[in-house]
């Protein structure tokens, strides 16, 4: 379609001509984005003008967009420079993407600002100061138009990447004015586009990868080749946090293409001249591990202790409306239940992988990251060089999911290339390396209490939940009042119109590391709520939705919850008649700045196989980017999602993971893939995430669907451990 | 997650110049161990607890600190004051403060004129990317200060950015 | 069991302003983690540090939770005569400990 090819991180970075002549200009975006003219080392000779940091425009036209975060399959390496290409009244067919890198942005002050693709957040985060890239280049533009031809600037106008001037009928493309127009002083203040403008954003224009990635050239960090390149498998110790006592590595050692064997302390690592041969040699390394105290760990052990922190009598409060206790102690009805979720691996479809070279005191990285500026602080730290040494190159990733913002496995690849000097390395996780050292989703014990009143109104709803931290343990930050917001989400901000509601939680931290899996918070805590409210509305003698919508006003608070379940449930035809032996579930949640809904349609035969007729899910995200774009996020959560709902879970046993590899830890197949039916409804106004809210309703939906089908409340994850499975 | 997207992209603005005399009859004494709520906190909140309405300038302290911290728990910082450090003209004391940790004050240096250099240099904790402040109290009684913006790097998940 | 390490040049002449590390072994628990058996490890940090040599006051530090855990601090004293440098702190859990080192010009 267009000339849409990847530039290689190599290309971005050949030392061309060192001019790097930085103008700071002042006040024309927020802060944050500076529109200065820094010049990024590029094999650009000197006729590709730059009209800022974002934007280069080529003689021939080609409009090459920077795009500044990581590109895992998500889609916003397309998205976000649709953005700019919005404003800057660009032609879509010339626009060329290419990777702004870690390095650039240091020194240039973080002209890019944020490069983490962490929280869904980059369209809603980057969407203003993108704009006003775009805006303030097309003004530029028209300027140097309107000076060449001598006419006011307000009588030109900017469309398709050509500035006209209709009066005189003369126009001139982008290609031409880049030049004059990278001279113009940028202006201080730009309009933006009214929303209902909009040509090149809300159109499902095809994601600019996809070209290289059908025929095969698309370099994801596991594709990373260089002269010389070694390759190293690593083990650490399957006891969380052990570390070596002691290694002998003699059967190994002088075998053909071992390079060396490493004693890393935290963990042991195989340095040879492919891969293959590296981790089989790996196997026959032996370690005494020195697991301290935590051999002993199970999950039983774990669940004991999430009880036991239901009970313990020192507890965060994350919400405290009206006098729950006391409500619920009057309340006609009382309905109460305990939901569980497990850990859960992230499984991205490609393992931890980092290549990393240290020659003198200049280090170059090539990581899957979510995260290149966090690659470049801890690679620089690791190494012991200053950062302004080190070079990190953009890659695509094969799956991030949360688990390659933390920056464990780079600090592993970049101590392994220390003791390899001048010598590139590329460390990769075996499938079972990945497996059993994740950074898991939190296993969370939920406590639910709802008071109904004689009409079957709730009022009052207390929620406890006893899990571990994230926030506390991983990042080892501070909790304000003890609460972490990941292990309540969707439970201390529920939109429903109850007056009294008490959401406490007890922290219960293990020796099992947790972290950042896709949704988080709002990939397990909608399915104990949604599902609990069902249980409320079945108390009451209600259905479902209209329970919900009785609780959801139209007012500012709740108007967008209820939209989106109304707009997915009409979508899904509720109360409508179903055939015999099919039902149907709903959930609606609020998530990353967006609004979701699901209705799942399922039958459940005698062999307690779940055939899973409609998924019916759609999102309010206020505005919409590329329509397509948020299809192929509903489709990926329902994989996601199914996959971890039907067999997804982590268990430990004498302190270390038992699932090791696809065997064990299954994912979904092909053949049992249900039709996703995606229903987008954005209400205009706002900028909300999507590639996590995707997948926050789907359990809760399905879960609810199929306790219907079975008459009896399915209440904990996986649904495996309920004797279901999915039928093809 | 917090929502304070906006508020800290916008970094400490409405920075404090000469002659600000706003006074802050409410606050407490105990205002060094005092704990927010992770919000990120106003320059003019974290200031004028110590400063009082006495004269501030943007001068003459420098921070060496990394931009991209790779570790929450150990930042590397430096204050730096220029001053003679004699009897008639030292600092006297350096306050480090946190726009966004639990407690703002993260640390008090005293100095007086045996120290021979207004400077110092520890390693501190950054409840996620904020910006801090090293304000400088003069033995005339006036203030000097600086801001730094470091951005905590492995926090990026939970950031509001 | 909290130590310190204290370090200054070896050579130091009267008159020279000389640098001063120091790093002082104490955990700086800030009280918001809980440990495995579900208790919140309690706030326990260091919060006055006072140094002097012979007995004059040469630096005070008051640090807080945001100081890191083995707490480091460099700093200057102007060399006058040979004195014994003492460094003091005291934690939250009124902890007492000091190090002595000679100071020699």
């Amino acid at each position: 379609m267009n000339t849409t090819q990847q530039t290689t991180s190599q290309e971005n970075d050949k030392a061309g001509m060192d001019r790097r002549n930085f103008l700071k200009v002042s006040g024309t975006a927020s802060a944050g984005l500076s529109l200065g003219f820094f010049v990024p080392e590029r094999a650009q000779a000197a006729d590709t003008p730059q009209l800022n940091v974002w934007i280069e425009i080529e003689p021939n036209d080609t409009i090459v967009i920077r795009y500044a975060r990581a590109e895992m399959g998500q889609g916003s390496m397309t998205s976000a420079p649709m953005i700019i290409a919005e404003e800057l009244e660009a032609d879509w067919k010339k626009v060329r993407v290419v990777y702004a890198t870690a390095h650039e942005n240091l020194r240039s002050k973080r002209a890019y600002g944020d490069m983490a693709s962490v929280g869904s957040r980059t369209i809603r985060n980057s969407q203003e100061y993108l704009r006003k890239a775009g805006a303030t280049a097309r003004e530029m533009l028209i300027a140097a138009a309107a000076q060449q031809w001598n006419v006011p600037a307000s009588e030109c106008t900017a469309s398709l990447g050509k500035v006209t001037h209709a009066a005189s009928k003369r126009s001139l493309s982008y290609g031409k004015l880049a030049s004059a127009a990278a001279k113009m002083d940028a202006p201080k203040t730009v309009q933006l586009k009214d929303p209902k403008n909009w040509t090149i954003i809300g159109k499902s224009l095809p994601r600019v990868d996809i070209p290289d990635i059908v025929v095969g050239n698309r370099k994801y960090g596991i594709d990373t080749q260089l002269p010389g390149m070694l390759h190293a498998a690593v083990a650490a110790c399957p006891v969380f946090n052990g570390k070596v006592k002691t290694m002998d590595a003699s059967k190994v050692e002088n075998r053909r293409g071992i390079v060396k064997v490493l004693n890393m302390g935290e963990f042991v690592a195989v340095v040879a001249d492919n891969w293959w041969r590296a981790k089989e040699a790996l196997r026959e390394v032996s370690v005494d591990w020195d697991v301290g105290e935590h051999g002993t760990l199970s999950s039983a052990a774990i669940m004991a202790h999430f009880k036991a922190g239901m009970e313990q009598p020192e507890l965060a409060v994350a919400r405290n409306d009206g006098n729950t206790v006391e409500a619920l102690s009057k309340s006609a009805k009382v309905v109460e239940a305990d939901y569980f979720t497990p850990y859960l691996a992230h499984a991205t479809m490609e393992p931890m992988v980092c290549t990393a070279w240290l020659q003198g005191d200049q280090l170059e990285v090539w990581s899957s990251t979510q995260n290149p500026e966090g690659t470049l602080a801890v690679s620089a730290a690791t190494a012991g060089v200053p950062q302004a040494n080190v070079k990190v190159h953009p890659v695509q990733l094969g799956g991030g999911l949360g688990r390659k913002s933390p920056q464990d496995f780079t600090r592993q690849a970049v101590m392994i290339a220390k003791a390899m000097p001048g010598k590139p390395v590329k460390m990769l996780w075996s499938r079972e390396e990945e497996i059993q050292h994740g950074l898991y989703r939190p296993a969370s014990l939920m406590r639910f209490k709802g008071g109904l009143n004689a009409s079957g109104k709730v009022e009052a709803l207390h929620i406890r939940v006893s899990a571990p931290s994230i926030l506390a343990t991983l990042l080892k930050l501070p909790l304000p009042k003890g609460v972490d917001g990941q292990a309540v989400a969707c439970f201390n901000d529920h939109p429903y119109d109850i007056p009294n509601t008490l959401v406490d939680y007890a922290q219960r931290n293990t020796n099992v590391p947790v972290g950042f899996w896709r949704t988080v918070g709002h990939s397990q805590n909608p399915f104990g709520r949604e599902c609990f409210i069902d249980e409320l509305a079945l108390a009451a003698g209600k259905d479902p939705v209209a329970f919900r919508l009785d609780m959801l006003p139209n007012n500012e608070k709740s108007k967008r919850d209820r939209g989106i379940l109304e707009a997915v449930t009409k979508a899904a035809g509720w109360g409508t008649a179903l055939p015999a032996g099919v039902f149907r579930g709903v959930a609606e949640t609020e998530g990353y700045g967006s609004w979701t809904a699901c209705v799942c349609e399922v039958s459940v035969n005698a062999r307690n196989e779940v055939k899973i007729h409609r998924v019916v899910i759609g999102i309010d995200s206020g505005y919409v980017v590329n329509p397509d774009n948020i299809v192929a996020q509903f489709q990926g959560s329902v994989v996601h999602g199914l996959t971890a709902i039907f067999w997804g879970e982590n268990t430990i046993k004498e302190g270390r993971v038992e699932q090791s590899n696809f065997n064990d830890y299954r994912m979904m197949r092909l053949n049992e893939m249900p039709k996703v039916e995606v229903v987008i409804a954005p209400t205009g106004g706002f900028w909300g995430g999507v590639g996590e809210p995707a997948q926050a309703p789907l359990a809760p939906a399905l879960a609810n669907a199929i306790s219907a089908a079975m008459g009896k409340r399915i209440r904990s994850l996986p649904l495996k451990n309920h004797g279901l499975t999915l039928k093809a | 997650m917090n929502a304070e997207g906006g508020l800290r992209r916008k970094g400490l603005k409405g920075l404090l110049l000469a002659g600000v005399t706003a006074s802050f009859a409410g606050w407490r004494v105990a205002f060094a161990q005092r704990m927010n709520s992770g919000r990120l906190i106003s320059l003019e909140d974290m200031v004028q607890p110590v400063v009082k309405g006495a004269k501030l300038l943007k001068q003459d302290v420098q921070i060496v600190a990394p931009v991209l911290a790779d570790n929450g728990s150990l930042v590397p910082l430096q204050i730096n004051v220029q001053s003679p450090m004699t009897d008639q003209d030292h600092v006297t004391h350096v306050y480090l403060l946190s726009q966004r940790n639990p407690v703002t004050q993260v640390a008090v240096f005293h100095f007086g004129p045996w120290n021979g250099r207004a400077e110092v240099n520890t390693r501190i904790r950054l409840a996620g990317t904020q910006d801090v402040v090293a304000l400088a109290r003069f033995s005339n009684g006036e203030f000097r200060f600086n801001q730094m913006e470091i951005i905590v790097t492995e926090s990026a998940c939970v950031d509001a950015s | 069991m909290s130590i310190a390490r204290v370090q200054w040049p070896e050579k130091i002449t009267t008159g020279d302003v000389v640098k001063v590390r120091m790093l002082i072994q104490h955990p700086m628990d800030t009280g918001y983690l809980q440990d495995f058996t579900g208790k919140v490890v309690p706030r326990n940090v260091i919060r006055l540090v006072t140094c002097t040599l012979g007995d004059k006051e040469v630096f005070r530090i008051e640090p807080s939770s945001g100081i890191s855990a083995n707490p480091f601090f460099e700093f200057f004293v102007r060399a006058t005569s040979t004195a014994e440098f003492k460094v003091e702190w005291t934690d939250d859990k009124g902890v007492k400990r000091q190090h002595l080192q000679l100071f020699k010009v």
